[in-house]
């Protein structure tokens, strides 16, 4: 197999038919009243919401604006609502910093200097906002993590990836921003530094020292059980680099299952407990 | 003239593909939709009338499969022919079927019922377990092909998978079948290769090849429809929508199948001695 950009293509009409299908199934099955969705501002989750939108209608879909003052950049707003606007659903601005701060201060243990465990609050406090929404409005989550992060766990375990359902879930981030394309999100939203906002100047490719144009090449060589010296060779990156993405993604399975425990019965919840999502 | 016993063949037969979603895990919905679906199909003047596998229950029910099985000939079966009989339709549906010897081993069945009643059924062979599918963790695999004899020809039933092993349909070609059905449940990724194994399959064993997949999306799995009748010389003589229900009908003379077996005579050149040296290397892979 050659690792090029090419093998990365696929049908976008096709995925687009395929995405709005998807939501709009399990949207109608849950006899949901609506989706929320978290809208950071950033291209996956502008993507998740005018495709959401496109799927039942604008009039069904919220958006919620969460800033907080560490991480605010005024430019996210002003895309989340470009994006509310052109596809025609309500966006609710909130600014969850007094949340946060209350948080803080409430935690005995709580370590300022310590950026992740204080950025993992901010992501799993965006969830609680999304859920309540949710629950009270009789809505559903709908979340918009991708296939390259979700694949190295570049996420908040119960955080950001929270939600009933992930359509892009199986789009890597450069697929994203095709799909994106295709379905006019504005230009500017597409071409803007991915950031999970947990801390102020967090840049994606910075952090993981990888462009997402190469880390998804190397995360489709891992899908199709390619060897990483081959993967390697092929991209002309060093082989350490690609073991340490492979690393990365196997060490982080924990943050993409659920509930593990110990088989102790008969049958277990997570384990062999296997029923479909939607029984009769 | 006909002996008693002897069943009277048709030759020119009306099929319908019915293309449908199934609510999952409720067989009373999913009887109710095929007994619209064979009254409309029959107000067509169709003989045959096709639904895809599982089509009973559904294709995801995991656990809840064990519920859902039953014996065959028996309560679904028996009121899948009250259709066939009330519609005068042959009728062929998939579902889960339970073992009479035991209380939980089932298998992956195909079923043909007519106005008189059940005729036969079918136990998919190869089951899919990899990827998104796991099959072999619920079922017991068939051990036999089968073409039965009815009033519409001779009809040969093979499940979904089993079309990627050309040896299942050209057994039931062997045995005579005129028509292969192959019923399935295919994930929108595999369209490909169905569509090509479809129309391989038909022209390889000089027959006609009926198709029937299910649509609907099911635990995220987004089924692509694409039913299509296939002729013996690999024509493609109708074809459903992909993604939605639907229901098409298409006439088959089984005459067409002599020029195409004297022009492309693969029945007559079939070389059994390769199957002998093909088992031999199977068992070494």
């Amino acid at each position: 197999m050659e690792l090029t950009s090419s093998v990365l293509n696929l049908d976008w009409v096709e995925v687009e038919t395929k995405v709005k299908r998807f939501i709009k199934d399990y949207f109608e099955k849950s006899n949901a009243k609506g989706i929320v969705v978290s809208l950071s501002g950033g291209i996956d989750s502008c993507t998740v919401a005018a495709l959401s939108a496109l799927a039942i209608g604008g009039d069904k879909v919220l958006g919620l604006m969460l800033p907080e003052k560490e991480t605010h950049r005024p430019q996210d707003v002003k895309h989340a609502k470009l994006i509310a606007k052109k596809f025609n659903f309500k966006a609710v601005k909130i600014d969850i910093t007094s949340t946060l701060e209350a948080f803080y201060n409430s935690i005995p243990i709580f370590d300022n200097t310590e950026k992740l465990c204080k950025g993992n609050i901010k992501a799993r406090t965006r969830m609680i906002y999304a859920y309540y929404y949710a629950n009270r409005l009789d809505m559903i989550v709908c979340g918009s993590s991708d296939k390259s992060e979700t694949m190295i766990g570049y996420f908040t375990k119960w955080g950001d990836v929270a939600a009933d359902i992930s359509p892009i879930m199986d789009l890597y981030k450069t697929q994203v921003r095709k799909l994106a394309q295709r379905i006019g999100i504005q230009k500017e939203i597409i071409t803007k530094p991915s950031s999970p906002g947990l801390w102020t100047g967090q840049s994606a490719e910075r952090e993981l020292g990888i462009k997402y144009e190469k880390l998804d090449l190397v995360l489709y060589g891992l899908e199709h059980f390619m060897k990483t010296e081959e993967i390697a060779k092929q991209l002309h990156v060093k082989k350490e680099v690609v073991d340490g993405i492979r690393r990365r993604w196997l060490f982080t399975e924990h943050k993409r299952r659920m509930l593990l425990t110990t088989k102790l019965q008969y049958r277990t919840v997570g384990t062999d407990f296997r029923l479909p999502r939607n029984p009769c | 003239m006909l002996n008693e016993g002897d069943v009277k063949m048709k030759e020119e037969i009306r099929i319908a593909l019915a293309q449908i979603s199934c609510k999952l895990g409720d067989k009373n919905v999913n009887i109710d939709k095929m007994q619209k679906v064979a009254s409309k199909a029959k107000r067509h003047g169709v003989d045959l009338v096709i639904f895809p596998e599982l089509s009973l229950t559904g294709y995801v029910v995991r656990d809840q499969i064990y519920e859902l099985a039953e014996i065959i000939p028996g309560p679904s079966t028996t009121v899948v022919a009250d259709i066939a009989k009330k519609t005068k339709t042959h009728i062929i549906f998939g579902m889960v079927e339970l073992s009479e010897k035991t209380q939980a081993t089932i298998y992956n069945s195909a079923v043909l019922v007519g106005p008189e009643g059940f005729i036969g059924k079918y136990r998919k062979i190869y089951l899919p377990t990899h990827s998104v599918f796991e099959e072999k963790r619920y079922f017991r695999q068939g051990y036999q092909t089968e073409a039965f004899d009815t009033p519409l020809g001779k009809i040969g039933l093979i499940i979904c998978y089993d079309i990627f092993f050309p040896e299942v349909s050209r057994l039931t070609r062997l045995k005579g079948a005129q028509l292969i059905v192959c019923i399935s449940a295919s994930p929108a990724t595999r369209r490909t290769f169905f569509e090509a194994l479809t129309v391989a399959r038909a022209m390889e064993n000089t027959a006609f090849l009926a198709y029937v997949n299910l649509v609907g999306i099911e635990d995220g799995l987004q089924f692509w429809g694409g039913s299509r009748l296939v002729g013996p010389n690999g024509k493609i003589l109708v074809q459903a929508k992909y993604d939605e229900e639907d229901l098409v009908m298409c006439d088959v003379n089984y005459i067409d199948i002599r020029p195409v077996e004297t022009f492309v005579p693969t029945l007559k050149d079939l070389r059994p001695e390769l199957f002998d040296e093909m088992k031999i290397y199977a068992e070494k892979l």
